[in-house]
């Protein structure tokens, strides 16, 4: 088991679109992050959510930007498992393991690990690019008191639950391309679709949960948005985590069933 | 004694059947040919061999077992299906050595390896930068990485050229030598006539013929018995 865990650390580390894909998740969460305060201070969009920077709920609302990058923790898990079919490598893999089960089991722990670790560093860099921002800001507020931790616990449990969705959706659909923009259809449309048109459903799917996480109260009717009915932080991770384990569960169950081509 | 049997393998795709009550048997520490038409179903039969598919019904083992039963199968099987198998953007070296870490198996054996398949001046080359006869040399590597006794390789003479040919040759007999057990499946069958010392013959997923090559192919060459065999079979 070491060993294949060894192995896939290995495929973490070696294969540079991975490090492309660290490197995409901290730009985009540390631009937003950079960038929010000044579109608070604009006016406009801090007026539609009712918020100005000089609020605790801005700020906490600018940081919490800083987990945008969860988008790449799936698409990193996808690329470990659809890679393995579309590279043909996963015939070197099952050849060397036939235990599909073990091998599973393996890639999943480093799909997470890979996740939690591409989720710190791009969040840490986030807050951290949005505090140098914030200096420049003279009437902004103060975070609320547990933000920074409540973003990075949010930030590792999220980056490793997703990684492990992105290999089982990689389990279940060996095209590479099609799983990830499956992958991306679903968290930019569908996912904030039912969020917004039905909050009771939308708050158990990820995005909500992982907004939940970050215990941050947001009301903002207008857009559809209003974080202050989401489930307690607590119960959140719990149900993001049970999303892990179901998907850890199918990859583990398809993948010894199909032949590998 | 045997190394690896086929017993009534069957591997049906929809109602299609590639392979078709498949029985074989390959002796230990001989070179066997693996031989028949394109579609004859010998990379079905040996992708169930290896634990990729799974047989419809009969089966297939190395060493009275499943491949799936083997433990750390590297070190007993080593299989070459295609050229593909390794990341094309990584390196030789490193396509080894994720190979190798799976199985506990030294970073040091790996540039071994590659001294031995004459790749160690392109160890650090991208894979999708190697000729066909370079992947297919790395494809031997790894196959010889845990250094088995058995060797089960597709087609490994596929698209290369005569001084790749000669190459194969040289490798197989140096294998062979070394009392190693060896499945090879091609079409290159003149050059199979001079290497290989049984003969599996498949046509359409049926057995049509085994044994030492001297009893298959009779008076002639491979290649007439070959046509003979699988003429009289359509």
């Amino acid at each position: 088991m070491l060993a294949l865990v060894k192995s896939e650390w290995r495929k973490l580390l070696f294969v540079r679109a991975n490090w492309g894909l660290l490197i995409a998740a901290t730009f985009i969460s540390a631009l937003s992050v950079a960038v929010a305060p000044f579109i608070l201070d604009a006016g406009e969009a801090g007026a539609l959510l009712g918020l100005g920077i000089d609020q605790t709920a801005a700020i906490d609302a600018t940081y919490a930007n800083g987990i945008s990058g969860y988008i790449f923790a799936i698409i990193l898990g996808i690329m470990m498992m659809a890679g393995e079919f579309r590279h043909g490598t996963a015939v070197a893999t099952f050849l060397t393991a036939p235990r599909r089960g073990i091998v599973l089991t393996a890639k999943l722990a480093v799909a997470a690990i890979g996740g939690l670790l591409m989720m710190l560093i791009s969040t840490g860099i986030s807050l951290i690019a949005g505090y140098v921002v914030l200096l420049g800001f003279e009437d902004a507020a103060q975070p609320s008191e547990n933000l920074f931790v409540n973003t990075m616990i949010a930030a590792a449990i999220s980056g490793a639950v997703l990684g492990v969705i992105g290999v089982a959706i990689g389990t279940l659909i060996r095209n590479q391309m099609l799983a990830i923009v499956g992958a991306l259809v679903y968290l930019f449309v569908v996912d904030p679709l039912l969020l917004a048109l039905w909050p009771d459903t939308g708050q158990f799917l990820p995005s909500g949960l992982i907004t939940a996480m970050l215990s941050i109260d947001i009301s903002a009717p207008e857009l559809g948005f209003d974080t202050t009915d989401y489930l307690p932080a607590l119960t959140a991770t719990l149900v993001l985590l049970g999303y892990g384990a179901v998907f850890a569960f199918i990859a583990i169950a398809t993948s010894l069933r199909r032949d590998i081509d | 004694m045997s190394a690896i049997r086929f017993d009534s393998l069957v591997k049906q795709y929809g109602k299609q059947a590639a392979v078709n009550n498949l029985s074989a048997t390959i002796q230990a520490g001989r070179i066997t040919g693996f031989l028949g038409p394109n579609g004859a179903g010998k990379s079905t039969s040996l992708r169930c061999l290896v634990g990729l598919a799974k047989p419809t019904s009969g089966s297939a083992k190395i060493l009275d077992r499943d491949y799936r039963e083997l433990e750390n199968p590297l070190t007993q099987v080593g299989t070459v299906l295609d050229s593909r198998g390794f990341h094309p953007s990584l390196s030789g070296r490193k396509n080894l050595q994720i190979v190798a870490a799976s199985a506990g198996i030294s970073d040091s054996r790996v540039d071994e390896v590659l001294e031995l398949v004459e790749l160690t001046q392109a160890a650090k080359k991208r894979m999708k930068n190697y000729s066909l006869g370079m992947k297919q040399r790395l494809s031997l590597a790894g196959a010889i990485l845990g250094n088995p006794q058995i060797l089960i390789l597709d087609e490994p003479a596929n698209g290369l050229d005569p001084a790749g040919i000669a190459w194969l040759r040289k490798f197989l007999r140096a294998m062979a030598d070394q009392g190693k057990t060896i499945l090879v499946s091609s079409h290159q069958l003149a050059e199979m006539q001079n290497t290989v010392d049984d003969v599996i013959i498949i046509n359409r997923g049926q057995l049509i013929a085994s044994g030492s090559i001297k009893d298959v192919i009779g008076e002639g060459t491979l290649e007439d018995a070959f046509l003979r065999l699988t003429e009289g079979a359509n």
